[in-house]
């Protein structure tokens, strides 16, 4: 239940909005970390906590693409293919990541480590290849460098998708 | 050249709170304070600065439209930056937040606002934690929050973040989204300014980062000083432009509005990759007209005046660069995805032209391509334009309309030659990928 | 027109009301601009693009005012740079409008083949086929062939169950947003909603329970294809093989207008047979809306259990003139000690022509099953003024509703009320627990159980009392909840002091209305029945009593015992029920499907409903079988029809003097313009063919003295427990029949009582536990919910789900049992 386990983080929330909807997208930020992903029962504590029916809150869960409303790797890699960074090989990157990581577009390794998915413009243009893991970007990348982060993470078994907030 | 916005290419560690107000930082809010709030929106008027979020609109009389009757008004500072090709505003959150804070805080005053919403685009995850941080800071130096230096003027300052997509950019989006709905256009009138029209109904100035961050400069110095920076009186300033693409120096310029396309692409950015030619530009990112790289675009002075007269826009000036060797039809099928996956899904013609025109540039790309395919995007394309609720509409059909009418021959190559798929060579950075007309590089999945 | 200002459309000048919607005012004027997302009834979204048309403004001088010329001595249009849609504009003075220019055309045509893209095209089984908005669009708009290449459409679910009745084909659907909006605007609950985006925009509920407001059949009216349907109708038919007949609902007070959409049936025997049911737009009574057990509780009328011969003594007779005589002979045998109780789902003419042969050979006792709702005497004093609208209550006005479930009781006042409230008049719900109104009210006011009448009586002193005599127009909607029947008398009569002593009576939007069962209480009133009369016959029973149409088992658990003493008991009677089958003579009657009639509403419009079904077995229309009966006993001759029978009540009940056939079924045009001919609005069914209906006076309009009465404040009952019934829209009554509409039968809910949570902690209770509960003698035994609305010390026991059992009518001290868990 994030309402114990946030509560603080929640109660912040709250306090900066005059309407209390206006935080049913950080409280899904909240739910994703804690579950990894947007779960059925975590739309339902995001509903409460809003005093909203849960149906909008699922529909603010599929028009935002990074909630995730399926279970994703630990670490859920999104390559910017867009197209200033596809002139600067980011197609390819991806591609080799793929083949690397041997999954299909939006499909997860077998030992539940890494997602890999394309995603739109990062903001990032100037050093592609570039991806995020996890809402944290890595940028200037080829393949070599990659290695060495998936070995990294491979190492870190802990982390959650999105970072604690500090708040 | 003063930069204005880039300021940590002067001062280093400008991003800390005590670093900023060592250097001036602050001394715009603090002035504004001792001014009344329409002697402070006459000012940033007669500065003529206009909006750098893309459609250039004159900021101060954007503030102005701001009924001061109403008790309620709320600042929305836009950092969305989703456009492709963007990203300005992320280096300024990054390198000179408080600049951003002071300048969302003196138009705050301007209007009277109550607070002031900072929307992040999503994946500024990092950005916007750390930009809660220097907020703190901010109202730690009482230079934020209750009774801001003591002038008894109080507003606070708050982030939130998107969660990816790129129509909450578009200001009245993302007044839905900051309000935990759909991230949908509103019906307009009314319009942000007015009672009915903004953040929960309230008059709502929404303007880019980039925008406020000019505006303590404008303050301290004065509209004059900011108007000498360029020649052009309804241009001033300096702008950022994020150039990308085919180039060897790839990266954010802050220069005067006015620079050309020549300058910016071969003086500043060091020319295009691997010696070639450059052979055309995207000015304004995904969503603004392609520009064939002639003479005559490369010594187009980057004002929204100019680029207007050679066939493109300024917009937000994410001026991506191709080569010679670029497959605009690959480009048009490209920034078709990102509009195809980007279009809220309320209008007609954006919903179901993006999803029609991705399917006949898949069909075209895979060498499929009938030969009156090209008519029908085009006039697929043109149907999408002048006829939805907001601009992305436009901007999904721009890209057809000026591949084709300044690149026929690259389509022509698809249906022409029927090529056989062929696979995308490896590409070594910073190779760009895409070559060949008639070869259909892979897609980047879908 | 008031106010009006001056529109310009394709040159032609046009006065129209300030403030309309453009749409609409260009429909009032013959105009049709083709819409899909835009609805008159909700707000405009902009969506769909198709009602884009030029725009422009005459040009005034800024000082002067006046109209500025062009060389031509033309008046100078600014024209707006770009289409508009016309569905977000309001007119304003100097208006321009093109919609027939090549442009316009243009617009319009790319839109249909945008649609199209996604579009399956499979009207030839499609439900809506035949009466679609985009059908009918593509025909006057669309392109000629399709360029979209088929296989590259996309491929989506095609029977979604949004709940237990609506399915959503997502293929069809081209996200107008309006069941969404409908959810969210109109009945204030927001399951629906678009998931994903872009192309990927769907329908979807996630909600607990679902999709499943009594308004959800709504939604298959206005959704402008064959995207959502009923489970009920789906692949029933064709809709052009389909006869619409005007009818009236028979199962509230409420009396919507619908329509009954029929076809001679090869399961019906070659019969005319109701295939489905739809609003019929009535904007004084239902504006275009119905609610699921309106829609899908026609059901009952076929029911295999139906009365189809009389019976004689318990046995069937195959034979009308051996019942008709048993009974004339036992009533002649009465010498006069005759009298009757009838239900309100009797017509009128019935139950004139019932009040004719009693008053002939009785001696006027004439009970109307309504127990334990009175004052029908009341409204047909201070009922709501003649051409009240609740559709047009807004700021400034006030609604109190009290001692009422109104979303059970009557669902589409609730929803009209919360429209009210959006629009912004105060309403205040007042009972003695929470219920679903009280949330779409201004203030919940919540006092112990059974002092409604008190409370009411109490509220001239009150501040909350004081703002609604100030209000500029004030309706109070009475229930019975929690009251015996002399407090609901008190309680009726309170209300009628406090709407005459603030001048709240008289006119329209002002006055008294209650949650009387059925749909002709009033009628019942105006025919000179009354439920004090019900009382006494329960006390001093007859020789005869003819029982019409009431299920007397069913509602009273002491009907057994009164009815004992009753000499001949003689019924007519659509369901062989109890006191049928253990009465003497049982004659069967025809539903409101199956012959003409009308019924008077809670708002006294007299309506009529048309003969829609074929006949089942021998039953025949009630005022034909007591007309036969008359005539049999010498006192009056066989009615021919029922117009006849109209006729003479309004030459013989002053109230409906203006009440003919013919003037009942007159129709207006209505704002907004729905039906008819332009289906852009979803379906044939809204058109008005059948009447609107005539609202007789209240004594009131008339300008008749209305006289506070004295309240008799009620005594309290008394016990450790109270039993106190309610009422649940869906039932197992035999006029719902949910078994027989298959889909409603799960959505009855399983015999319940509320019970109070420290009341079950005191008795050992959880929630769920099976329980019996003690009331006067009988042991009922239901589930036992224990987070509901019931008060301490209060068992909520709702009426009629169950069939075994009757509930008592009014509260009643009771026990609560555990049973072996
Ligand atoms: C589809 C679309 C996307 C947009 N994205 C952005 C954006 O990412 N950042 C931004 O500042 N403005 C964006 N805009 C422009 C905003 O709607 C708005 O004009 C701007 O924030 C106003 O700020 P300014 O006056 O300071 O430029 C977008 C507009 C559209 C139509
Ligand atoms: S043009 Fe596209 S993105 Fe803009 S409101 Fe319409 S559907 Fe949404
Ligand atoms: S946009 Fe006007 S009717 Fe849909």
């Amino acid at each position: 239940m994030i309402a114990e386990k946030y509560a603080d983080r929640i109660s912040k929330t709250f306090a900066k909005y005059p309407d209390k909807r206006s935080a049913v997208m950080p409280l899904l930020y909240m739910v994703q970390q804690e579950y990894g992903w947007v779960t059925p029962e975590g739309l339902v504590e995001v509903a409460e906590l809003t005093d909203l029916d849960p149906t909008q809150v699922k529909s603010i869960a599929g028009f935002y693409t990074m909630y995730s409303e399926k279970p994703k790797g630990k670490y859920w890699l999104q390559v910017c293919t867009d197209l200033a960074c596809a002139l600067r090989g980011a197609d390819e990157f991806h591609k080799q990541l793929k083949t690397h990581l041997q999954v299909e577009e939006g499909g997860t390794t077998d030992d539940g480590l890494f997602t890999v998915e394309h995603v739109m413009c990062l903001a990032a243009c100037d050093k592609a290849p570039m991806l995020q893991c996890n809402f944290h970007f890595h940028e200037n990348l080829d393949m070599e460098k990659m290695k060495v982060l998936l070995e990294q993470w491979r190492n870190e078994v802990n982390a959650a998708v999105g970072k604690p907030v500090e708040s | 050249m003063p930069n204005i916005i880039y300021r940590e290419k002067d001062v280093p560690n400008i991003h800390q709170f005590d670093v900023y107000t060592q250097n001036g930082g602050y001394d715009g809010l603090k002035k504004a304070l001792g001014m009344t709030p329409v002697e402070v929106i006459n000012e940033v008027k007669a500065s003529n600065l206009r909006g750098r979020g893309g459609a250039g609109f004159p900021t101060g009389t954007k503030w102005s439209f701001i009924p001061q009757s109403e008790p309620v008004k709320y600042v929305v500072v836009n950092a969305d930056e989703s456009e492709t090709g963007t990203f300005k505003d992320r280096q300024i959150l990054e390198n000179n937040p408080h600049q951003l804070i002071e300048g969302a805080l003196i138009c705050a005053y301007a209007i009277q606002a109550k607070a002031v919403y900072i929307y992040l685009r999503g994946e500024f995850w990092d950005l916007a934690h750390t930009l809660d941080q220097h907020i703190e800071d901010a109202v730690k130096g009482n230079l934020c929050g209750d009774n801001i230096n003591g002038s008894g003027f109080s507003c606070m300052v708050y982030t939130h973040l998107g969660a990816g997509a790129y129509i909450c950019g578009e200001e009245s989006a993302l007044l839905e989204s900051l309000e935990g709905k759909l991230g949908q256009p509103r019906v307009r009138p009314p319009f942000p300014a007015q009672k009915g029209g903004g953040l929960y109904g309230e008059p709502t100035v929404v303007n880019n980062v980039e925008t406020l961050t000019n505006v303590p400069w404008i303050v301290v110095n004065g509209a004059t000083a900011y108007k000498a920076i360029n020649g052009n009186e309804q241009s001033p300033g300096t702008k950022i432009f994020c150039l990308s693409g085919h180039v060897n120096k790839p990266g954010n310029y802050e220069l005067p509005m006015g620079v050309t396309f020549r300058e910016l692409i071969y003086e500043h950015g060091g020319g295009i990759t691997n010696g070639k030619k450059i052979k055309a530009i995207l000015p304004s990112g995904g969503s603004g007209p392609i520009l064939n790289a002639t003479d005559e675009v490369l010594d187009c002075k980057l004002t929204y005046e100019d680029v207007v007269k050679v066939g493109s826009i300024l917009g937000s000036a994410s001026v991506i660069v191709m080569d010679e060797d670029t497959d605009i039809t690959w480009v048009a099928a490209k920034i078709t995805k990102f509009f195809k996956h980007e279009s809220c899904g309320k209008c007609t013609q954006c919903r179901e032209g993006t999803y029609w025109l991705d399917k006949v540039l898949d069909r075209i790309m895979k060498g499929e391509g009938k030969p009156t395919d090209i008519d029908l995007i085009m006039n697929i394309a043109k149907n999408m334009q002048g006829v939805t609720l907001c601009a992305l509409g436009d901007f999904a059909a721009n890209p057809i309309i000026w591949t084709i009418k300044n690149f026929p021959d690259d389509f022509k190559a698809h249906i022409v030659t029927k090529a056989p798929e062929v696979a995308a060579k490896p590409a070594a950075k910073p190779a760009p990928a895409p070559r060949g007309k008639a070869a259909a590089p892979a897609q980047g999945g879908d | 027109m008031a106010n009006t200002v001056k529109i310009y459309i394709d040159d032609q000048a046009y006065e129209v009301p300030a403030g309309t919607n453009l749409v609409d005012a260009a429909k009032w004027i013959g105009n049709d601009i083709p819409v899909f997302c835009y609805h008159p009834k909700m707000k405009p979204v902009g969506m769909c693009r198709m009602c884009l048309v030029e725009q422009g403004s005459i040009e005034k001088d800024r000082a002067t005012g006046a109209v500025l010329l062009d060389d031509k001595g033309n008046a100078k249009i600014r024209w707006m740079p770009k289409l508009q849609t016309a569905c977000t504009s309001v007119v304003s003075d100097g208006m321009v409008i093109l919609t027939n220019t090549p442009q316009v055309e243009q617009a319009r045509q790319n839109v249909v083949e945008f649609l199209l893209t996604s579009h399956p095209l499979d009207c030839p089984i499609c439900d809506k086929g035949g009466e679609c908005p985009l059908q009918n669009l593509t025909m006057a708009h669309g392109p000629q062939g399709s360029r979209m290449v088929f296989e590259e459409k996309l491929q989506l679910d095609k029977h979604v169950p949004l709940g237990d009745l609506i399915y959503l084909d997502e293929e069809r659907c081209i996200q107008c947003a309006r069941c969404i909006r409908f959810q969210d605007e109109i009945v204030g609950d927001d399951v629906l909603a678009f998931h994903e985006r872009g192309r990927s925009l769907q329908i979807i509920t996630v909600s607990d329970p679902g999709f499943d407001t009594y308004f959800s059949g709504n939604t298959t009216d206005i959704c402008p294809v064959g995207a959502l349907t009923t489970a009920d109708f789906r692949f029933g038919a064709r809709p052009w093989e389909l006869t619409g007949v005007p009818t009236i609902c028979p199962h509230c007070p409420v009396g919507c207008d619908m329509t009954a959409s029929t076809r001679l049936d090869r399961d019906f025997e070659g019969r005319a047979m109701i295939k489905r049911i739809m609003p019929r737009q009535n904007e004084e009574v239902n504006e275009i809306w119905i609610c699921d057990k309106g829609r899908f509780g026609h059901h009952f009328t076929r029911s295999a259990d139906r009365l189809l011969q009389p019976l004689v003594g318990g046995k069937t007779v195959n034979n009308w003139v051996e019942a008709l005589n048993a009974a004339a002979n036992a009533i002649s045998a009465a010498n006069g000690d005759v009298a009757a109780i009838a239900s309100p789902s009797m017509s009128n003419e019935d139950l004139y022509t019932l009040s004719q042969l009693i008053g002939a050979k009785g001696n006027n006792r004439l009970g109307a099953w309504t127990l334990p709702y009175t004052g029908m005497d009341l409204v047909a004093q201070v009922g709501v003024g003649k051409g009240t609208n609740l559709g047009k209550l807004g700021k400034g006005d006030a609604v109190l509703i009290i001692a009422s479930d109104l979303e059970e009781e009557a669902p589409i006042w609730r929803l009209r009320l919360k429209g009210a409230h959006d629009r912004g008049a105060q309403v205040i719900v007042a009972n003695a627990r929470h219920t679903r109104m009280a949330d779409f009210a201004s203030e919940s006011v919540i006092f112990p159980t059974g002092t409604a009448a008190q409370w009411m009586n109490d509220l001239v002193n009150h501040e909350v009392g004081q703002q609604l005599a100030g209000a500029t127009n004030l309706v109070i909607v009475a229930g019975a909840e929690g009251l015996t029947v002399d407090g609901h008398r008190a309680l009726m009569q309170a209300a009628a002091n406090f709407l005459i002593r603030t001048g709240h009576v008289g006119k329209p939007n002002n006055g008294l209305m209650a949650t009387f069962p059925g749909a002709n209480a009033m009628g019942l009133h105006y025919m000179g029945f009354s439920a004090e009369e019900t009382l006494n016959i329960m006390q001093n029973p007859p020789k005869v009593l003819i029982i019409a149409g009431a299920d007397v088992y069913a509602d009273d658990p002491n009907a057994a015992a009164w009815l004992s003493k009753v000499g001949t008991v003689i019924t007519l009677s659509m369901f062989p029920d109890e006191a049928s089958t253990r009465g003497a003579v049982a004659l069967p009657i025809q539903s409101f499907a199956e012959r003409d009639g009308t019924f008077t509403n809670g708002e006294r419009r007299v309506q009529r409903f048309y003969t829609a079904q074929g006949p089942m077995g021998a039953a025949l229309p009630a005022w034909q079988v007591i007309s036969r009966l008359g005539e049999k006993l010498g006192v009056m001759k066989t009615k021919t029809s029922a117009a006849v029978v109209m006729l003479e009540i309004t030459q013989n009940v002053s109230a409906f003097a203006g009440a003919r056939y013919a003037e009942l079924a007159k129709v207006e045009r209505q704002f907004p313009q729905v039906g008819g001919d332009d289906l852009y609005y979803g379906g044939t069914a809204y058109k008005n063919s059948g009447g609107l209906g005539v609202q007789i006076s209240a004594a009131a309009d008339e300008g008749a003295e209305v006289d506070y009465g004295t309240v008799n404040l009620p005594t309290a009952v008394t016990g450790d427990l109270i039993v106190i019934p309610t009422t649940s829209l869906y039932n197992r009554e035999r006029t719902f029949r949910p078994s027989e509409a298959e889909i409603m039968a799960p959505r009855v809910p399983a015999p319940y009582a509320e019970i109070n949570a420290a009341d079950a902690q005191k008795l050992g209770i959880q929630d769920g536990d099976r329980v019996v509960i003690d009331v006067e003698g009988s042991a009922l035994e239901v589930q036992a919910h224990v987070n509901g609305s019931a008060p301490e010390g209060v068992i909520l026991l709702p009426r009629h789900l169950a069939t075994g059992f009757a509930a008592p009518f009014t509260p009643t001290a009771g026990q609560v049992r555990e049973l072996v868990r």
